[in-house]
Formats: structure tokens, sequence, C-alpha cells
């Protein structure tokens, strides 16, 4: 019995440790020439889509949701983060070569239509960064719109 | 109960290093995975210091044929095939106008097999990026050449119906998106030289 009672306030003061540990933030708020914002022109209603389900992982402002305060929940979404900004950064997507834009607007479209992205994880605790069918036909159509229109160029 | 709240506060710090050194960790992790491979290739060929164009289109026929075969891990072996012939090209022998094209597909090809190099287990994944990755290729050998013949197929049923291309060394049609369920399925839209 006393074993236990120690091992409990043993996990306690380890819970109330991790939370002194906060990985940095990732919200510059400032938007770069490179944001594909300023580079391409991005329907108001696709922006919205794109802000609401993809930016917290996808681009240098996230909106850190209250469980991000809270360890390990901070790591969780820092490692998501990372490895989402890793793969696809609208921030900096005006920096990336025409082919790779083009790929990028490809595996956009792919993700939404297989359903991958956004991360169901994020999902189930983000319910309005959930996709209805019309948010997802109108993102799709918009990122092979805009991949059509690269590929035109490219050939030119 | 010193005892304890020492243990923790040593716990803790350790947390925090890990905290900090993760994204080093994890680095270092891929770059020794990165050089267990390339060991293992040397023992086949001598590492060449320099690649040139047919470097990359022999990873890409290589990832073709592993698809052709439904075999994964063999495309994700030519992932990194790729992605060194891409690090190492030589792009002195190119004119500007072929060294301005490199520079636009160099990153994407990389970036393409890459992710086709770490999904060894998800061949889907990894077809959906090799159609990206033949869009790349097929834009290079249309600057730089091929130096031998390719035929460039279409197979208009992958993808529900959309369609996708890919490059072959061969002319008979062995579909590298459907592999054996439809192996024959598709037909030579051009021969680049
Ligand atoms: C909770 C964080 C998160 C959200 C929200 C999110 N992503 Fe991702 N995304 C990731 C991570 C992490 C990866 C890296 C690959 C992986 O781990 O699956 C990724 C990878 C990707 C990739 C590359 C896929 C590949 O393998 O080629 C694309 C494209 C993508 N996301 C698009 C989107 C789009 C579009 C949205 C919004 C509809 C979105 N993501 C929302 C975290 C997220
Ligand atoms: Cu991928």
């Amino acid at each position: 019995m006393k074993l236990i009672k120690k091992i409990l306030l043993a996990i306690l003061i380890v819970l109330v440790a991790i939370q002194f540990i906060q990985p940095g933030k990732n919200n510059s708020n400032e938007i770069l020439p490179t944001d594909i914002s300023k580079q391409f022109s991005i329907p108001e209603s696709v922006q919205a889509v794109l802000k609401t389900s993809c930016y917290d992982c996808h681009s240098n402002n996230t909106r850190y949701p209250w469980y991000s305060f809270i360890q390990p929940g901070a790591w969780w979404m820092a490692s998501h983060i990372k490895n989402g900004k890793a793969d696809l950064n609208f921030s900096e997507f005006g920096s990336y070569s025409t082919h790779k834009q083009q790929s990028k607007l490809k595996s956009i479209a792919n993700t939404i239509n297989d359903g991958s992205m956004p991360l169901s994880a994020y999902t189930i605790i983000h319910n309005t960064a959930k996709l209805s069918k019309e948010n997802k036909a109108l993102v799709i159509d918009w990122a092979t719109k805009m991949k059509d229109s690269l590929s035109q160029k490219i050939k030119l | 109960m010193k005892n304890i709240i020492i243990g923790i506060a040593v716990f803790a710090t350790t947390l925090s290093a890990c905290n900090n050194s993760s994204d080093k960790s994890n680095e270092a992790k891929n770059k020794n995975s990165d050089s267990v491979i390339t060991s293992s290739k040397t023992n086949q060929e001598p590492t060449k210091v320099t690649t040139s164009v047919k470097d990359i289109i022999d990873g890409y026929l290589q990832m073709k044929n592993a698809l052709v075969n439904d075999n994964g891990s063999d495309a994700a072996n030519a992932g990194k095939t790729i992605m060194t012939a891409v690090d190492k090209m030589d792009t002195s022998s190119l004119s500007d106008q072929q060294k301005k094209s490199f520079a636009d597909v160099a990153d994407d090809i990389k970036e393409n097999a890459q992710h086709c190099s770490v999904n060894g287990n998800k061949i889907e994944h990894q077809r959906e990026h090799f159609e990206m990755l033949t869009q790349d290729m097929y834009d290079l050998v249309k600057s730089a050449g091929a130096g031998q013949t390719l035929y460039y197929d279409h197979c208009p049923m992958y993808n529900n119906g959309k369609g996708a291309n890919w490059i072959s060394e061969i002319k008979e049609i062995k579909n590298p998106y459907l592999g054996k369920k439809m192996l024959t399925c598709g037909s030579v839209k051009e021969a680049l030289k």
C-alpha cells in the first residue's frame, strides 16, 4: 500500500514536472513573401478551408489548441508540426520549384481524396477541421486546376 | 521521500534534454540507416564520385520495374538510388538551359524518391509518388536527352480512369501502376530519344 502511494505520487510529480518543458511555438504571425497566398490566386472559400483544416500543421502559424499547453499534448502537436511542415509548408510554398509546387498540389488532392489528410488523430479533437464533402470537392478542384495551369507553364 | 524528489528532478532534466535533441537524434538515425544502405550497395558496384542523367534514369527504371513486380521494398531501394544519383549529379556538361531545367526538377525528383524510399510497405502510396516522379523524369529527358531509346507509355485505367503515364526502356507494355492485376494495360504514346 505504501509503495502504491509512493508510485502514484511519483507519477503525479512527473506530470507536473513535464509541464515546465514546453517546445517552442510555431506562430510567426508574419506572412512571408513566399506564402502561397502572395504568389497564387486562391479563392477565399478555398483559403478558409485550408486555414481551418491544414494550416495548424502545414504553415508557420499554428493556432494552438488548449491541450497543446498541457504535456504531453505539446510534444504531440510539435511533432505533427515538424513532420507536416517538412512535407508541405503553405508559408513557404512560393519558394518551391515549379515542379515541386505541381507535385504538392497533386498530393493535396490525393490526400484529401483518400481521406489521409487532415490526420484523423487531429480531427477527432478538432471537429471543425473535418472536411465536408463539398469542401473536399472545392479544394480538390482548386488544386487540380492550379496544377494543370502550372503544367501548362512548364511546357511553354 | 527525498529520493523520490531527486529521482523526479533527474527524470525531468533528462526529458527536457531529450526534447531539445530529438531533432538531432532523428537526423542521426536517418543518416545511420542511409549509410547502412549505401555500404551494402558499394558491395555490388564501386560508388561513383559523380553521376549523370543516365544514373537518375537507371534508378527510375529500377523503380518502375519494382512496381511492375508489385515489389515495394525494391521500389524503396530504387528511391534511395535516385536520391544519391541526384545528389551527386555532375551538371558541368549541361548547357545553361539544361542546367536551369535540371535545377527545377531536381528537388522534386528527390522529394518523390524520398517518399518512395520510406514507404516500402505502402505500394499504392509509392505509386502516387511514382506518377509525379514520371512527370519530372519526362521533363528531364526532354531537356537533357535520354541517351537511349525510351518509351512514354499511358495507362488509361489507373486512378479511377484519370489515367497516368510512365517511362519504359522496353516497347512491350508492363504496367507499373496496376502490376499483376493488369500487367499489359496501356499503350506507347511517344518514343523518346
Ligand atoms: C495534425 C496535423 C496535420 C493537419 C491538420 C494536416 N496535416 Fe498534412 N501532414 C501532417 C503530417 C505529420 C504529415 C507528414 C506525413 C505523415 O506523417 O503522415 C503530413 C503530410 C501531408 C502531405 C504529404 C503527403 C505525402 O506523403 O506525400 C500532404 C500533401 C498534406 N499533408 C496535406 C494536408 C492537407 C491538404 C491538409 C488539410 C486538409 C492537411 N495536410 C492537414 C500533419 C497534418
Ligand atoms: Cu508521400
